[in-house]
């Protein structure tokens, strides 16, 4: 090549090269930009989603709050119980070490068949899992002996919920169940991290499902923990980063009082019935009882499925809580109510007489309604007719009567509302009306179904908890707290006030003079319990008829039929003359009423009183 | 003059900034193989080995390099027939040959023997390069791409018609064969996507569009690495503190994306400093190129470190989600002995083309 040429080429390989080298900074220059817009620019997302990648935050699980009656005795706690734990990644071979482990603790097939399945999934993630639950004393001991051997087996605390009165508080306690929507309880963890949750109890991620336990499940559940992991692309956990403590639930004060409720449940033994004791001073609900029971530990920590199917379909409904979804008749002990009705309508007055005799004609039908005497009680004035519970006096009452003013005074009884602030599933049933009746009947109303709701019999239906409330009212003349299973502050709950302008202070001791008499006199229908106690009682009973029957002797032929026999039932308050309790009490087909109730009301009172 | 072991030929630019990167390099593995002291101390062997070929290789006179490119070329593609024959499959790739104890990925040494062979062939060409020699060397360069292609090794087939192209364009091909090429080349383009793409490398463009639209599959690595540089921010995370590259989510660490490691752990600082060395090494071999004694040499180092600089480029454009991915390393960073080897050869040609400024006596 000549000199010229050889410059060209030289300049033209110049050129090119400055071109390309050019592009090759340029390219370094676009790659300097992209990083300085990741590491600087969006340096904040990039580093959230690398800690998003590499932290795995699971909930710490928080223990309940215990429940506790009026005087401090633990109705529910957490009871420990010890778990078996294995970490199954540093497991070799799973059949040889159950096979080591099976002379220690004792194993079901069952036990050793859930651990083999469920141990590779945890294995391959350096997860815990638990081989048996809730071991005993001897297993615990024989365990610690020979745990040199199994070094990748330890023994962990979990809770229990457990009652000592798990039969008698069943109903007003509730019980817990495992539940599956707790992660929305914590936002801040994904849902799918809630499989490795670090359980306090035995029984799992639990929930209030019945009672107080459900009322009150929020307060009582506290606040979750979170333990958060340093976890690899491969999903196993490397190591802790950090630890929440979790915060236990509140625990819950009651107004229940152990020894009354035991008192209850004694007294009512193996017979249907409910009963419902309130305190005067607070409005504290002392007592809530309903026969028959079932065990709430046993359902709060695993029942198998017969035992269950066998209480849902137990004749006796033991799910079914009396003292607050029992539909009854109140019959006889509405009287007090009625009475009050007939004075503030000033359609009588405590010194109106009738003559009794035995029976109430309707004068428009002509239809017969009969008192519970045959041939009657003779001249009767108001006072005698609480005290020997005077149907044909309350039959001509009611008769007189506007049902749609009748039935306002019934609901500013409590009746047909939920009077109980917080009791769980509380039936407010209804106040019969025209309305009602035709709605649900397609029926006009006649006067016969007022003169029934005068002894509290025909449409008329209320829970023992109604009564219990009407109770307190009567009690404390009509200047009552609303009734409540907890203890609150004169901030959350006021004194409420019944009051009427036809129904004076004269009237409430009247009132009150006479349904003591009831059971204090020598006249009153529940004179057979007044020898059972040191203090006076003031009250009503009353026996519900389920049957309408014209005679004693038509009754004496369907009382073969135990369902068929009327419920006893009787309202209480004492000590008289400044009562401090009110109580209710229903035994189902127990007849009588003051009789059969009556002893369960004065054992229930005296156990309330004499502390 | 006549001794030619008098002096011995020798670049201190070179030198050092290839000692920085390797020493840098060795760090990172450190890191990236989460403290693997064994995968370090065979890289180390390998480093070692190279500077050793780097000076034996710069010290021949760049005229028995000219003589030999063409025995060079037809080693190479040697290399290639065998391993296409007995190669083992790895991956689904056949591209490793065994000798003895040691494995070579054969496709590198066409890298060099490529660019080598045509300056060879194009250094004493009249300007502009007349049609048959542009035929010739784009036979040659298409050939070498289709045996690597078939491999399949798409990046590396790439980086071999690069560094043809590239001898090509800067031997003085015409502009209007170059333009007329790039049209050629866009109206092609739907042909050589549907015909000549295998589905898992259309899948990799398709992810490099679109990356959200399949995050746990293809598109995973390239998300990952983007979150290791992007939370290493200013100043990096520290050595060995990188949770992306520690915890594995970060693939490949130690070897296509053992950039994002850096990013991560040094952050944009580290990240600078590292750039700028590859920056000082370019320039370096820039003025070498600019200033060698003859045709071939210029020809020969400009293709040489201009490949080497494609190589650098797309791997990193590549781990900052610039280019789809596609298997390149690092160079003189990334683990592996064939890559590194193949870098070191080229440097000590490299060296001995820029360094040996008097023509031997004939």
């Amino acid at each position: 090549m000549i000199f010229e040429e050889r410059q060209i080429e030289k300049n033209n390989f110049s050129l090119r090269a400055t071109l390309l080298f050019s592009l090759i900074i340029l390219g370094l220059m676009a790659v300097l930009i992209k990083v300085f817009s990741l590491q600087v620019s969006g340096y904040t997302d990039y580093q959230l989603a690398a800690l998003k990648n590499k932290n795995y935050a699971v909930p710490v699980q928080s223990l309940r709050g215990e429940i506790f009656d009026r005087k401090g005795g633990v109705l529910v706690k957490n009871q420990p119980t010890f778990d078996l734990i294995t970490r199954p990644n540093l497991i070799a071979d799973i059949d040889s070490f159950l096979d080591e482990i099976g002379p220690v603790i004792l194993l079901s097939e069952a036990e050793k068949f859930r651990y083999k399945k469920l141990q590779k999934e945890k294995a391959s993630v350096n997860k815990e899992l638990v081989l048996k639950k809730d071991l005993s004393t001897e297993e615990i001991a024989r365990f610690n002996v020979k745990s040199f051997n199994f070094q990748n087996t330890f023994i962990a605390k979990r809770y229990r919920r457990i009652s000592d009165y798990p039969e008698i508080f069943s109903h007003v306690l509730g019980y817990t169940s495992r539940t599956d929507d707790d992660y929305k309880s914590m936002l801040e963890i994904p849902r799918s991290h809630w499989k490795d949750v670090e359980l306090s109890y035995a029984h799992g991620l639990i929930k209030g499902r019945t009672g107080l336990e459900e009322v009150y499940d929020e307060y009582l559940s506290g606040k979750h923990g979170q333990r958060v992991y340093e976890m690899n692309a491969n999903g196993q956990l490397v190591q802790p980063l950090s630890f929440v403590e979790p915060v236990k639930g509140s625990d819950l004060y009651t107004n229940l009082d152990i020894e009354a409720q035991k008192s209850a449940a004694e007294y009512i033994g193996n017979r249907k019935g409910a009963v419902v004791a309130i305190d005067l001073d607070s409005g504290g609900i002392n007592v809530l009882y309903s026969s028959p029971a079932y065990s709430i530990n046993k359902l709060s920590n695993g029942m198998s499925d017969i035992e269950f199917q066998d209480l849902i379909n137990d004749p006796d409904k033991p799910f079914f809580n009396r003292a607050i979804q029992g539909r009854y008749p109140p019959a006889s002990t509405i009287k007090p109510a009625i009475g009050m009705y007939g004075l503030s309508k000033n359609i009588v007055n405590w010194n109106f007489e009738i003559k009794d005799p035995g029976f109430f004609i309707v004068p428009e039908t002509g239809r017969v309604f009969r008192g519970w005497l045959k041939g009657g009680h003779g001249k009767v004035d108001m006072h005698k007719a609480f005290l020997v519970s005077s149907n044909a006096y309350f039959f001509s009452l009611a008769y007189q009567a506007d049902i749609l003013e009748l039935s306002d005074h019934l609901f500013s009884l409590g009746f047909g509302q939920k009077v109980c602030l917080d009791c769980f599933d509380e039936d407010q049933v209804f106040v019969p009306t025209p309305e009602w009746k035709y709605s649900m009947m397609n029926a006009g109303w006649v006067k016969g179904d007022t003169v029934n709701l005068g002894i509290g019999q025909g449409y008329l239906a209320v829970t023992p908890m109604q009564l219990a409330n009407y109770t307190a009212i009567l009690a404390t003349k009509g200047q009552f707290f609303e009734p409540s299973l907890v203890i609150f502050g004169n901030q959350e709950k006021s004194l409420k006030i019944w009051q009427d302008d036809g129904f004076d202070h004269s009237d409430w001791i009247k009132m009150h003079a006479a349904l003591l008499g009831v059971i204090e006199s020598d006249y009153g229908t529940a004179r057979s319990i007044r020898d059972l106690k040191e203090f006076q009682v003031a009250g009503k009973s009353g026996t519900a008829e389920l049957v309408s029957l014209d005679s004693k002797e038509a009754y004496l032929e369907i009382r073969a039929s135990e369902l068929l026999r009327d419920h006893s039932i009787i309202i209480a308050f004492g000590p008289m003359p400044n009562p401090r309790y009110a109580v209710s009490v229903v035994i189902e087909n127990g007849e009588s009423g003051g009789a059969v109730a009556g002893p369960v009301a004065i054992e229930v009172l005296k156990s309330l009183i004499n502390e | 003059m006549n001794k030619p072991f008098q002096k011995i030929y020798f670049d201190p630019y070179i030198f050092f900034s290839l000692f920085l990167l390797s020493i840098l390099g060795l760090f990172f593995l450190f890191s990236a193989s989460n403290s693997d002291i064994s995968i370090v101390s065979k890289q180390f062997v390998y480093v070692v080995a190279g500077f050793i070929l780097m000076i034996l290789v710069s010290q021949p006179d760049p005229a028995i390099f000219r003589g030999m490119s063409g025995l060079f070329l037809i080693f190479s593609l040697l290399l290639l027939g065998i391993t296409y024959l007995f190669g083992p499959e790895i991956n689904g790739a056949q591209r490793w040959v065994r000798i003895g104890p040691l494995s070579f990925q054969s496709s590198e040494l066409l890298k060099l023997s490529v660019p080598i062979f045509l300056a060879n062939f194009l250094f004493d060409k009249k300007l502009p390069i007349q049609r048959r020699e542009i035929l010739i060397s784009l036979a040659i360069i298409f050939g070498c791409f289709f045996f690597v292609f078939r491999q399949p090794d798409l990046g590396t087939a790439l980086i071999i018609a690069f560094s043809g192209l590239l001898v090509l364009f800067l031997s003085g091909l015409s502009w209007g064969f170059i333009g007329g090429s790039l049209i050629l080349f866009i109206i092609s383009s739907p042909f050589i996507w549907d015909i000549l793409l295998q589905p898992f490398q259309r899948q990799r463009v398709a992810t490099f569009f679109n990356p959200e639209s399949d995050p746990f599959g293809a598109s995973w690595n390239i998300i990952q690495s983007k979150v290791a540089i992007g939370s290493g921010g200013l100043f990096g995370k520290g050595f060995g503190e990188g949770s992306q590259t520690q915890l594995n989510f970060l693939p490949e660490t130690e070897t296509d994306f053992i950039f994002s490691v850096i990013g991560e752990e040094f952050g944009f600082l580290g990240v600078l400093l590292l750039l700028s060395i590859y920056l000082f090494l370019l320039l370096r071999c820039f003025y070498l190129a600019l200033s060698a004694r003859d045709r071939f040499c210029r020809l020969v180092i400009g293709g040489l470190s201009l490949t080497f600089a494609i190589n650098l480029i797309i791997n990193l454009c590549m781990v900052v989600g610039l280019l789809p991915v596609v298997g390149m390393p690092l160079p003189f960073i990334s683990k592996g002995g064939s890559s590194l080897m193949s870098l070191f050869l080229a440097f000590g040609i490299i060296i001995s083309m820029g360094t040996h400024k008097k023509f031997l006596p004939q």
